[in-house]
């Protein structure tokens, strides 16, 4: 029984090492999947701000909140008069309603 | 009855899940209140614009944008009570298929794409100077609105350019508020986004009263690095011919500031119109005429915008001051119960 309880403990503990080493480089991975769509998404808001500064920017400034479904209605109405392409419409969507 | 509110419900309830399903209409537009001093006669106009935009899928479109405008000015021009009355128009009602991204075609009534100054700068809270350009009515003869059909879209679309055109019939109307000329005609232009430069060239072919034709361009440049704004307009037409060159500079170090000083933006416009055959119907001047404005702009916090402007028009009559004083309110909010959510 004095050597089984020792084992059990050694066993226990180097289970939870290995769980320990082979989780770290999972974390690592999922955080940088995370970092990378937060990225995507900083830099598809940006670009987004860019083609609002270039297509809505020259007549208007952007105004001052709108919700989702607002800014949808906005844009295909946009769409038609400022005749922003659907790939416009789509990271416009992005800036104005993240 | 009963059938009739039974059809009433029965709709409701059919539109509800249709903009459920793609997004909510909006109103919007903007409200003003302008105050002018033009040789010394005083006058004062109240205006409010709806825009009402109501997306039916993904594809299609229906918007429309009236406009009730009052004008109040003294009995006899310079003396006496003011008194005044309110005017009633309807700028467009339209319906627009949005194909794809080259091709969106319009049916109804629309604004007639004649250069920029019509389509673009037409809403109050959007033009930077009360006053519209002398030469506005050319090409867009007889109201700056069409009843009739219209082509529109980006022909070729790149990164760093694109080119866009316009394409439309009018037939005549004279119907209240929705009176419009028989015309056919088009604007193309290119685009260059990362140098924010766009010139384009108009053309209107009017079909009645005898035939004549109209020509345009224009240039637009909205420099990427500072916040300053260049916009000009030539148009030529039997009736005469003329330009103007706006510039306008937010007082920012980049556009995305909006504090402080950066909510101050100077404007001066020159204009410069040469008359041709005097036309009744044309509403443009009958002499030379030359006119310079310097204008201040004040973006206040909601959607409110305070503008000043001293204009200086020089005549064969005469000249005179121009003055305008003016405060515009955008607003935007949904037209359909629970669109904001």
């Amino acid at each position: 029984m004095k050597t089984v309880i020792p084992a059990l403990a050694t066993v226990l503990l180097l289970s939870a090492l290995c769980l320990r080493i082979a989780a770290r480089p999972q974390t690592s991975a999922e955080a940088q999947r995370a970092q990378t769509a937060s990225h995507a998404k900083a830099k598809s808001s940006q670009e987004g701000e860019r083609r609002f500064q270039a297509n809505c920017g020259r007549c208007h400034n952007p105004p001052d909140s709108l919700s989702p479904r607002e800014v949808k209605a906005v844009l295909q109405h946009m769409r038609v008069r400022a005749m922003l392409s659907a790939e416009d419409e789509r990271l416009i969507l992005k800036y104005l309603a993240p | 009855m009963n059938k009739i509110v039974v059809a009433l419900l029965v709709g409701f309830s059919f539109a509800s899940g249709l903009f459920a399903q793609s997004s909510t209409p909006i109103l919007s537009g903007g409200m003003q209140f302008v105050g002018t001093s033009n040789a010394g006669v005083d006058f004062f106009q109240p205006v409010i614009s709806p825009v009402l935009a109501a997306p039916i899928g993904d594809h299609w479109l229906i918007e429309s944008r009236g406009e009730l405008q009052g004008f109040f000015a003294r009995e006899d021009g310079t003396t006496g009570p003011y008194q005044g009355q309110f005017f009633t128009t309807l700028d467009y009602a339209q319906v627009d298929y949005i194909a794809n991204s080259h091709l969106t075609v319009t049916v109804g009534r629309f604004l007639t794409p004649f250069n920029i100054y019509n389509e673009r700068y037409g809403p109050a809270w959007i033009r930077n100077l009360q006053d519209p350009a002398i030469i506005y009515t050319i090409g867009t003869r007889t109201t700056a609105s069409s009843n009739g059909f219209m082509f529109r879209g980006v022909a070729v679309a790149h990164d760093n350019w694109e080119w866009n055109y316009t394409a439309y019939f009018s037939a005549l109307s004279n119907i209240k508020n929705l009176q419009s000329g028989r015309a056919a005609g088009g604007r193309t232009g290119i685009f260059l986004p990362d140098k924010g430069i766009e010139i384009g060239v108009s053309y209107q072919r009017f079909l009645q009263n005898g035939e004549y034709s109209a020509q345009g361009s224009y240039f637009v440049w909205q420099t990427p690095s500072v916040p300053l704004d260049v916009r000009a307009e030539y148009a030529h037409s039997p009736s005469g011919q003329g330009y103007w060159i706006e510039a306008a500079y937010r007082l920012a170090a980049n556009r995305r500031n909006t504090t402080g000083l950066a909510r101050l933006q100077p404007i001066a416009r020159v204009q410069q119109f040469y008359a041709g055959t005097p036309s009744p119907t044309a509403f443009l001047p009958s002499r030379d005429t030359n006119r310079v404005d310097f204008g201040l702009n004040y973006y206040l916090p909601h959607e409110v915008r305070l503008n000043g402007s001293y204009g200086r028009q020089f005549t064969f009559r005469g000249n005179a001051n121009i003055w305008d004083f003016q405060i515009t309110y955008r607003f935007l909010f949904p037209a359909w119960p629970g669109g904001s959510k």
